[in-house]
């Protein structure tokens, strides 16, 4: 990076945590540090629920993901605006009401203390493990493509922001959020200007979505019905079907049951606030996540009118370059270069005028168009050679590179001081994300286990600085995690995605159990909860060896589901209408 | 605003939830049409 990209980046780092510093500092009590002393208006909500879901890798991973798969991942979205309409119908009223501070608080109230504790423990466990992978992820690709410090970037992604999160807690994380999603989409919109700019003269989006479409990458649309012999593939993550439906069912339980979400919008100043915002939450996510999704479409295009590396991360390179394959590796990257310089002078020769490059881009026609298609079958043998290296257990290298393209194309390409600005972005992505979990941590552990737990009472102040020690713990814990990942490599980052899936489902079973079926009762919900999650388990573990083909996204659906369906039936037993009929009211 | 008011209250800016509803689903059903015209258009 050049010296304006650091200024930039210091600039704008520096200035997130002064703002999160000055605007927290008056919080002095658990309503002010938790619920904002409950202030915030809805467009703050708004951008609060949307920077907690965006963290670093839905920026670095979608255009990525785009630009190798397709659009279709904006398909995982569509079930949000339902779900967010739902969250505003049953759970909000609920939570504001009741005046909790947790959501998982609700359900002691409704069922019992062990179904309290026992989804809390579940949030608490889930969470704290996947906000070390969102330090993690970024700070792996940072430094490999920066050549930074791998400890000190993780101290910065995730260290930096505990300053202003344990000082000012939801208030600050709250006008930090508003300030980063500015920066964020600033960012991201000069960096699709530039895409477009740096296209040869003549050609512009209409000839880049043609581009995308006939290489299959504007693969918006997908019905799940295309791969298998007319037959619906379950198998398949992105697709119309499980999008509506799967995603209904996570963002439901996501933003209905998860303390990160549910700790945003209690900070609204009204149930009308909370609502408006996360109404709006529903109808700006699908195009938002259409936009930079297209931005890796137009980087994609980028690329064909330029030199495509061969592999997007160079540190892998430089790995096998220390292998058994070094010699190997040599002759194929000369090969590829060669035949990248002849694609590029094709497709030069060819964009003299708009209709050409149309025609080079589309393979209409002409002995030049066959020739591209030979020269990107060899490129696509090529890469998949080095990707198999880098799979071979004396490498241990990471054969996918999909979340470096966009940050490739950024340091490669950005002019100086936009570079800086879009490491930014990065930087303050994860902390948008990072420091929602942590105030949300911190209020699970205090609320749900220390007050509960804790014979007692504590002064309000004591409460307060407890409440800080907690944020402080848990941001040193995620940072631990991040280390931990290092070591253990992918297959973590892997285990706690799935973790995630695998509870979210039964987590929300036991909320829609709460909300929808008032004659079930603690012992029966808790009971179901248990059985359903132990199914889930088993499942995943089946649908990893291959033996059922299950995406997913339908663990969500099957553990929702099955937590419903089971307790009503043991309700149903003699022994549960007794038990309901003592049970606690809300 | 106590407890009852506050389930009272009905949906922002439109009153009732039906018509976020409508509006949700109109808006899904516009999205998809658009998406699956530029799917089938640029492929």
């Amino acid at each position: 990076m050049s010296r304006p990209d650091w200024i930039v980046l210091a600039l704008t780092l520096s200035g997130i945590i002064a703002y999160g510093l000055y605007k927290g500092r008056a919080t002095k009590d658990l309503d002010g540090y938790f619920l904002s002393n409950r202030t915030v208006p809805w467009y703050m909500v708004l951008l609060g629920v949307m920077g907690t879901q965006a963290s670093a890798v839905t920026f670095l991973s979608a255009p990525g993901q785009a630009y190798t798969d397709g659009m279709r991942f904006v398909q995982y979205y569509f079930g949000l605006p339902l779900a967010m309409i739902v969250v505003c119908v049953s759970f909000a009223p609920v939570f504001h009401r009741l005046k909790v501070y947790t959501a998982y608080e609700f359900l002691e109230r409704r069922f019992d203390l062990k179904t309290r504790t026992l989804t809390s423990l579940l949030f608490l466990l889930q969470r704290g493990l996947s906000t070390g992978i969102s330090i993690a992820a970024p700070s792996i690709i940072l430094s490999s493509l920066l050549g930074w410090n791998l400890l000190w970037t993780t101290i910065f992604m995730g260290g930096l922001l505990i300053v202003y999160t344990v000082s000012g807690g939801a208030k600050a994380v709250a006008y930090t959020q508003q300030l980063q999603m500015i920066v964020i989409f600033s960012g991201l919109i000069i960096a699709g200007y530039v895409v477009i700019h740096r296209l040869p003269p003549g050609v512009g989006m209409t000839d880049v979505l043609h581009i995308g479409g006939k290489s299959g990458k504007l693969n918006i649309i997908t019905t799940g019905f295309e791969g298998k012999r007319g037959g619906f593939d379950w198998n398949d993550r992105y697709n119309l079907l499980s999008g509506v439906i799967g995603g209904f069912f996570l963002a439901l339980s996501y933003f209905g049951t998860d303390q990160s979400q549910v700790g945003r919008y209690l900070t609204a100043r009204s149930l009308r606030e909370s609502r408006l915002g996360l109404l709006m939450n529903g109808l700006v996510k699908v195009p938002m996540q259409f936009a930079i999704l297209l931005l890796g479409v137009m980087v994609f295009a980028f690329y064909h009118f330029n030199r495509e590396p061969v592999f997007f991360n160079q540190s892998q390179l430089k790995l096998l370059a220390h292998s058994k394959f070094k010699d190997s590796l040599a002759a194929v990257t000369s090969k590829y270069d060669a035949l990248e310089n002849e694609r590029v002078e094709l497709v030069g020769d060819s964009t003299g005028t708009r209709h050409a490059a149309l025609a080079s881009a589309t393979g209409i026609g002409g002995n030049g168009i066959l020739r591209l298609e030979d020269i990107d079958r060899e490129k696509a043998a090529i890469k998949a050679t080095i990707r198999r290296w880098l799979d071979d257990k004396t490498v241990g290298g990471d054969s996918n590179d999909t979340n470096y393209i966009f940050l490739r194309f950024v340091t490669d390409y950005l002019p100086a001081g936009l570079v800086g600005l879009l490491i930014a972005v990065i930087f303050l992505a994860a902390w948008g994300s990072i420091a929602a979990t942590l105030n949300s941590l911190a209020s699970c552990t205090i609320v749900d286990f220390h007050r509960r737990f804790a014979p007692g009472g504590m002064a309000q102040q004591k409460e307060y600085r407890l409440s800080q020690l907690y944020t402080l713990f848990w941001g040193i814990f995620c940072v631990a995690v991040a280390q931990l990942t290092y070591r253990l490599g992918n297959s973590l980052i892997e285990a706690v995605n799935v973790l995630g899936s695998l509870f979210y489902g039964v987590i929300l079973g036991v909320f829609l159990v709460a909300f929808y079926r008032k004659r079930v009762g603690g012992h029966a919900v808790f009971i179901s909860a248990v059985v359903t999650e132990t199914g889930v388990i088993v499942l995943n573990i089946l649908s990893r060896k291959g033996l059922v083909p299950l995406s997913f996204l339908w663990f969500n659906v099957v553990g929702a589901v099955g937590v419903v369906v089971l307790s009503e039936v043991l309700q149903s037993l003699p022994g549960g209408k007794k038990r309901r009929a003592s049970g606690p009211a809300v | 605003m106590d407890e009852n008011d506050m389930d009272k209250e009905g949906a922002p800016l439109f009153g009732k939830w039906g018509y976020w509803y409508l509006l949700v689903i109109g808006f899904l059903l516009f999205c998809i049409l658009v998406f699956d015209f530029l799917t089938k258009h640029f492929s």
